[in-house]
């Protein structure tokens, strides 16, 4: 099968309307393209922007997809004769192009190969075939909502850096878990009990079924929660992928649960705010051990004192 | 965790009607979101809605996750539903499809103003007003 792609420019106060027009056609719905919903992410502060101004679309527009073949030219003429009446006779440019089906509910499955992360570890899809090579830690995960795949820079580095860490035997919380990949790591990396927290019940929800799709249930608990609020020590490892501002605010709770020699990994750091993150840890019983950084995101290692 | 976004997609599709083929497909799958993911979910959402095309707005981060947000519905959209019409009319000058109430147009107003770039409600019902005519529809006191 065949689309016809046909893409309006118009006035960006019409956008929505316009869209509706090509609806009442029958084209299942529409992509608006709106240069004015990126502003937002491009001067944003801190921890949640940074987007590439190559990815903001030049000017307003429109774009519906009619099947190809019989009726789509009266179609067309139809869409044309409504855009006139509706723009009152001000001109507008309209683009048609082809375009051919595609597998798009599994395409995006492409982007997704199992990932080896520091020396052992390997997060894989779940659809992906992934023979371990001997002494390797295979995670499984699915992206989806919300969640990536395991392959963000932060992830990656905090990985990275409970493997060098744990031994086998710790007690670990990891703070902010989300799709729960460092507790499921930390689990099968040989930690003896591990609490994950997330204040998203989403997270809890998603972090649950990847920890059971992982099978280490009876060593992972998974709770909503506030950063550390309600967690005693003594803990060995506490992990936190989370923000700058995240880390700020958790790290003296965070000396406060640690055993003496115990670990504290802050991450998602990005390197703009590696000096307050790291000014914020002074006041504390916590001596910087070590740090990692990955295209732009810092891993800082605390060593409770 | 920190993440960046790459990309903001806008699409306007049927409530609880997503489907991967286009304009979902082509859209989100070009930056590598889970499609049935999101088709899931903005069904789930929208199922209370059915029959009114929804504006979403979908943020996507460089992990190729993704967040999303629904919008009120076009005003074309309400308006449509208020008079119980399938289309504008092609002639909205001369040829009159429908009429709505003062009262509904307020009520229209007051449900978009949060998505509306409008001061007041009147300004906001000034805007809605002026998507009743070019659809054909008159605005009778009521």
């Amino acid at each position: 099968m065949r689309w016809l792609e046909v893409a309006v420019a118009v006035p960006r106060e019409h956008l929505e309307e316009v869209g509706t027009l090509f609806a009442e056609l029958g084209t299942g719905g529409v992509t608006i393209e709106d240069p004015a919903l990126f502003s937002k992410y491009l001067d944003g502060p801190g921890d949640c922007v940074a987007l590439d101004p190559r990815a903001v679309p030049a000017a307003p527009r429109v774009k519906g997809y009619f099947p190809a073949g019989e009726g789509v030219g009266a179609r067309l003429a139809e869409l044309k004769r409504r855009l006139d009446s509706f723009l009152g006779g001000a001109p507008y440019q309209l683009l048609v192009r082809e375009v051919e089906e595609e597998d798009w509910a599994g395409a995006w499955k492409a982007y997704y190969r199992p990932l080896a992360v520091g020396k052992r570890l390997v997060v894989k899809p779940s659809w992906e075939k992934y023979r371990p090579l001997p002494g390797q830690v295979v995670v499984e995960l699915d992206p989806g909502m919300a969640f990536g795949c395991g392959t963000h820079p932060t992830t990656r580095l905090s990985l990275a850096v409970l493997e060098g860490l744990l031994r086998g035997g710790e007690t670990v919380v990891d703070v902010g878990t989300g799709s729960g990949i460092l507790a499921i790591a930390a689990a099968l990396l040989g930690a003896r009990r591990v609490l994950a927290v997330d204040n998203d019940p989403v997270a809890v929800a998603v972090a649950r079924e990847n920890v059971e799709r992982n099978r280490v249930q009876d060593v992972v608990e998974v709770r909503e929660g506030d950063l550390l609020a309600g967690i005693a020590g003594p803990l060995d490892v506490v992990v936190a992928n989370i923000t700058a501002g995240a880390v700020v605010r958790l790290a003296p709770a965070a000396a406060g649960v640690l055993r003496p020699g115990g670990f504290f990994l802050a991450s998602g750091i990005i390197r703009e705010r590696e000096e307050e993150v790291r000014r914020a840890l002074e006041g504390l019983p916590l001596s910087l051990a070590g740090s990692r950084l990955l295209n732009s995101w810092v891993t800082l290692i605390a060593r409770r004192e | 965790m920190a993440k960046r976004v790459t990309a903001v997609v806008k699409l306007q599709v049927p409530a609880g009607k997503a489907t991967p083929a286009p304009p979902v497909g082509p859209a989100l799958g070009q930056h590598g979101v889970n499609i049935m993911a999101f088709v899931k979910e903005f069904n789930e959402r929208t199922a209370s809605q059915a029959g009114l095309i929804i504006p979403v707005e979908v943020t996507i981060y460089e992990d190729r996750s993704f967040t999303f947000v629904c919008k009120t519905p076009p005003a074309s959209v309400l308006l449509k539903k208020a008079c119980g019409i399938e289309t504008g009319s092609g002639e909205p000058n001369r040829k009159k499809v429908g009429k709505v109430p003062r009262s509904k147009v307020r009520e229209i107003a007051e449900l978009k103003m949060r998505d509306l770039n409008a001061n007041s409600i009147e300004a906001a019902m000034r805007m809605i007003e002026g998507t009743a005519r070019s659809m054909g529809i008159e605005i009778v006191e009521g």
